[in-house]
């Protein structure tokens, strides 16, 4: 049936994968197991098919409605305070965006070679996004000048991934995302804004950075998993 | 059917943009079933009701780890609400470990040509658990649906331990093999 009944991936290490899936094994299995799911590749694959296999029977599960009250316990536990419609650490820390705006003024005047000092702080308009996403340990910081229509994106953590590239995506209101192109995450890269980009772009415009087939999705439209998103915001 | 796992798809992924009222009209579509998921593990309204909570906090939190393309958005959703009621019935025993770096791994969504084998095998399934002798198609039915341990099933279809593990343990591989055929 299957070529990779060796070390990882033998029918020993499928029945395992197989009493995973279905929850079969105790505590200390189970975790071990998991772990050593997510690190070969064949028992991976063998647990997603497993998934996949077993997930027909999901129709099985009748449906009941839930109890009165548990939405409301939900909504109150995820947004506490609902009138704040932002979210996310990087957005409560004052002092962190006076940070990244005075580094980026040192960015530009650096590399501009601009003098810093007769320059007042931050009078143009400009924006900000921090782009990160829950479970996802890349980070991006992105400003833009909109005097003179850069965008400079910083990444403040994340690693690349063989194989795969972090794509920027400009997401305008219900509009489809428009590719930014392909960013790297251990560098400042400023962004290159198509006119269709620059037109729409302002304080609400969501950045998104999703992660790819190398190059890029070859579709025009994001594919790969959102890794860090974040809004445009006026400073 | 389609249209209605598009919009599922659809309000999911207007969740990972955090979007509240797409979220809620999920929850509107979908909490019925994934209720329906964590009682019938649990076995206890109100345990179930508390674990509801917690599967739309994490889909809240994970809704852009779902891929479209890959699992179907329900079973998607039905796997993060049968995994954490899982992760209950094991935090009732003792050695509680390291359990959420395999929950991680549900995240991972299959290549998109596992998902055309995987489309194929879902309409198999029911044929391949045809072909186990009656109690064992069960006993794999049981343990997917109900969460029950190897003792449960053991108790449940009065045999011993040991053939309880046997039975499904090759089950599963003659299952493997008629879905991979």
């Amino acid at each position: 049936m299957s070529t990779d009944e060796q070390s990882e991936g033998g029918e020993g290490d499928q029945v395992l994968v197989a009493e995973f899936a279905l929850g079969l094994l105790d505590n200390a299995e189970h975790a071990a197991v998991g772990r050593r799911i997510a690190d070969h590749p064949l028992l991976r694959r063998e647990y997603r098919l497993w998934r996949l296999r077993l997930s027909a029977l999901d129709r099985e599960f009748a449906e009941t409605p839930a109890p009165a009250g548990v939405l409301a316990r939900i909504e109150a536990r995820l947004f506490p305070g609902a009138t704040n419609t932002s979210s996310g650490s990087l957005w409560q820390s004052l002092a962190f965006w006076r940070a990244v705006a005075a580094a980026f003024l040192v960015v530009a005047a650096v590399s501009i070679g601009f003098n810093l000092a007769p320059r007042p702080p931050l009078t143009g308009p400009e924006l900000v996004a921090a782009l990160e996403a829950e479970g996802s340990n890349v980070k991006f910081v992105a400003f833009y000048d909109q005097q003179n229509g850069t965008l400079r994106l910083a990444a403040l953590s994340g690693a690349a991934v063989p194989g795969k590239d972090y794509e920027l995506w400009s997401i305008h209101g219900k509009d489809a995302p428009i590719s930014m192109g392909v960013v790297p995450v251990n560098a400042k890269t400023n962004v290159t804004m198509s006119p269709t980009v620059k037109q729409s772009f302002g304080a609400g415009t969501v950045l998104a950075v999703t992660l790819e087939q190398t190059g890029g999705s070859p579709t025009g439209a994001p594919q790969g998993p959102v890794v860090a998103m974040g809004t445009a915001t006026a400073i | 059917m389609s249209q209605s796992t598009a919009d599922i798809a659809d309000l999911i992924g207007r969740t990972a943009l955090k979007d509240r009222g797409a979220f809620r009209d999920l929850y509107q579509r979908t909490s019925a079933k994934l209720f329906g998921v964590t009682l019938r593990i649990l076995k206890d309204r109100s345990e179930a009701e508390e674990a509801l909570q917690e599967v739309y906090v994490k889909i809240w939190q994970r809704a852009d780890r779902y891929a479209a393309g890959g699992y179907s958005p329900i079973s998607w959703l039905v796997a993060i609400a049968r995994n954490h009621a899982l992760d209950v019935l094991r935090a009732r025993k003792p050695l509680a470990d390291d359990l959420d770096g395999a929950l991680e791994v549900a995240d991972i969504a299959p290549d998109p040509e596992q998902a055309a084998i995987g489309q194929g095998e879902r309409g198999r399934i029911d044929a391949c658990l045809a072909e186990l002798e009656g109690d064992k198609a069960e006993a794999v039915r049981a343990a997917y649906l109900d969460g029950f341990s190897y003792e449960e099933l053991a108790s449940r279809f009065s045999v011993p331990l040991n053939t309880m593990r046997t039975w499904l343990r090759r089950s599963l591989i003659k299952l493997r093999e008629c879905l991979s055929a």
